[in-house]
């Protein structure tokens, strides 16, 4: 997560900059910066044209599937909030990636620990096989995964769908915690256990208030994961009242005869905004936490 | 989970069954076992096993319903051979490799390049905002990019796209109809601009300044020095980009199905799509097995071929 944040500036950096500046701009410098602005103009362009649809039909009290000056009104949402079925997609998008992501995050950190803490034979190869195991593409063994769960009675349930959500997301977090957690001195969890705390008791008190920026980054990818994926839950759930947003968006965008364009804008801006939210909420406390220590330390 | 006495249930199953280790002699495995175990089953039962299964089932004529669902039989390399010499399969195979080519590893990679290199000019001003517009795409979920090109590319008249087009003077276009294979590839090159940013930025920033400040003074061009500094020394960051874009590109699934499903005429049905239509659709489970088995090898192959180019001549 650090990469998007632009490059500190450095005294190295600093200085020849402006050295650099105080000297008139060439011509060939003012072309190379014209040039520049102007590819990231078309850049930025390229990648936020797209949204003018989505933004202006969700507010659009007659939308179509065209760009049009909108006629004001926040009915499509109104109506996605009181339509029958339509909240519903939302309550299982919620119950998906809520309970997807607490499940995951609590393997990941009980493994995690385990993989941060503990020489035993096999851990290599263990943290190398979970690696190994991103090499797969999804719908290579989404079949077999669905034959799986057909036998195991979890197709069309929702807890099927979490569980297997929380573990396609686990070896990502695994290694994100198993870091993070390495990281903690183990001194500080000695102490504790001097203080007559059990092993589980220091990682409750001292490991987990610690690792709160890796557990965030954690979460926040696993949740993304989980809420915005579409292979899932389309080959696992049958009952239209189990869809989440995801399928639901599909569902009703299929529909060529009637597609409800307005409410199909809103349900698509309903969907983006909780991993936007999270998105902001955790770099913004990932930024602070990680400021903080610099501070401190 | 207080309790580090109870006996773990699932020790049989966990990776190994481990010796005492260094640390705590005789208290580390069940400990061990008791926290990694339940993580790792889970990863054996729904990773793992898949894995290995679709293996399987690919030797079988299984289906979901009619009467090879009672009683699959092994088929041997029946279904290999039925796939190799389909035209339709070979067809989404080469539909795949054009998808990658185009989109990851050219489109991706060159703008995503772009974008860092021009994010790391020192006088660029609002880098944030920048950097934030060009994150948008990836940040969405993968059903709301495809609908916002679902729009962008209408075939109506008034469709963004064609709104742009018709400044110009351009009749309406059906761009999905008419060019599907290039719009699944903007699409998803207007997706991923963004990772290959990230990961640019955080290889240039590794590049030391000094370098380029030298070669600089010995009167080289920018382009001299991207060619012979910067991107020698970028070279790693940039086969791991590759692999990993490949890998997720060839997994793309929703982005494409949802604006196609396939179509038209098969022009977009990538081999995802492929095996989701003959397994799931057609319940031709041990056909559509049979492709992702294939497909897994070809990812394996360019994985490989991606740590080999990497390591060479550094």
């Amino acid at each position: 997560m650090t990469a998007t944040i632009p490059p500190a500036v450095t005294p190295q950096a600093v200085a020849p900059a402006r050295k650099f500046r105080r000297r008139p701009l060439t011509p060939v410098n003012i072309v190379q910066r014209v040039l520049a602005y102007t590819l990231l103009v078309l850049m930025v362009l390229f990648c936020l044209v797209p949204f003018a649809w989505l933004v202006l039909s969700s507010v659009d009290g007659n939308a179509g599937p065209n760009v049009q000056l909108p006629a004001l009104s926040f009915e499509n949402f109104i109506r996605f909030f009181t339509n029958e079925g339509t909240p519903m997609l939302l309550v299982n998008s919620l119950i998906i990636g809520v309970c997807g992501t607490a499940l995951n995050l609590v393997l990941g950190v009980a493994g995690g620990y385990a993989l941060a803490r503990f020489e035993f034979p096999g851990r290599r190869a263990f943290m190398f096989s979970i690696l190994l195991i991103r090499v797969i593409p999804a719908p290579a063994t989404i079949v077999a995964l669905y034959l799986i769960m057909v036998n195991l009675k979890l197709t069309n349930t929702l807890f099927g769908l979490i569980l297997v959500e929380a573990v396609l997301q686990l070896p990502v977090t695994l290694w994100l915690l198993k870091g993070t957690i390495a990281s903690v001195p183990v001194e500080l969890e000695e102490a504790a256990w001097v203080d007559g705390n059990s092993r589980l008791q220091a990682l409750r008190r001292i490991v987990l208030p610690l690792i709160g920026p890796g557990l965030g980054a954690a979460a926040m990818l696993t949740f993304m994961g989980i809420w915005g994926d579409f292979l899932t839950p389309l080959v696992m759930l049958q009952s239209q009242e189990l869809y989440p947003l995801s399928i639901g968006l599909f569902r009703a965008f299929s529909d060529h005869n009637h597609v409800d364009w307005g409410l199909l804008a809103a349900s698509a801006i309903v969907y983006v905004a909780p991993p936007a939210v999270l998105y902001m909420f955790v770099r913004k406390n990932l930024l602070k936490s990680s400021l903080g220590g610099a501070v401190k330390g | 989970m207080t309790s580090i006495t109870g006996s773990p249930t699932r020790a049989a199953a966990a990776p190994q069954p481990a010796p005492p280790g260094r640390r705590r002699p005789k208290r580390t495995w069940p400990f061990v076992l008791l926290l990694l175990g339940p993580g790792a089953v889970l990863i054996v039962v729904f990773i793992v096993v898949p894995a290995l299964y679709g293996a399987y089932l690919s030797f079988t004529n299984t289906q979901l319903t009619g009467f090879a669902a009672r009683d699959p039989k092994f088929v041997g390399i029946d279904n290999y051979t039925y796939l190799l010499t389909s035209a339709d399969f070979l067809a989404s195979l080469g539909q795949t490799g054009q998808f990658v080519l185009f989109s990851a590893i050219i489109g991706q990679t060159v703008l995503g390049m772009v974008a860092a290199i021009l994010l790391s000019r020192p006088w660029v001003r609002g880098k944030g905002l920048w950097g934030a517009a060009v994150l948008m795409p990836m940040i969405v979920p993968e059903v709301v990019a495809s609908l916002t090109w679902a729009s962008v590319l209408s075939n109506n008249s008034e469709g963004t796209l064609n709104r742009l087009t018709g400044l110009f003077g351009a009749d309406p276009t059906s761009w999905l109809q008419v060019v599907p294979m290039v719009s699944i590839i903007i699409v998803n090159i207007w997706r991923g601009v963004a990772f290959a940013m990230i990961m640019f930025q955080a290889a240039l920033e590794d590049v030391p300044a000094d370098l380029i400040e030298a070669a600089r003074i010995d009167g080289a061009s920018a382009i001299q020095i991207f060619r012979h500094i910067t991107l020698p020394l970028i070279r790693g960051p940039v086969f791991l980009y590759l692999l990993l874009t490949t890998i997720s590109t060839v997994g793309v699934f929703g982005l494409v199905y949802f604006l196609t499903q396939g179509g038209p005429g098969g022009a977009t049905r990538l081999a995802a799509i492929y095996i989701y239509e003959r397994a799931l659709q057609f319940a031709q489970i041990g056909i559509g097995s049979a492709a992702s088995m294939i497909l897994l090898v070809l990812v394996l192959i360019l994985g490989l071929v991606y740590v080999r180019l990497s390591k060479v001549e550094v």
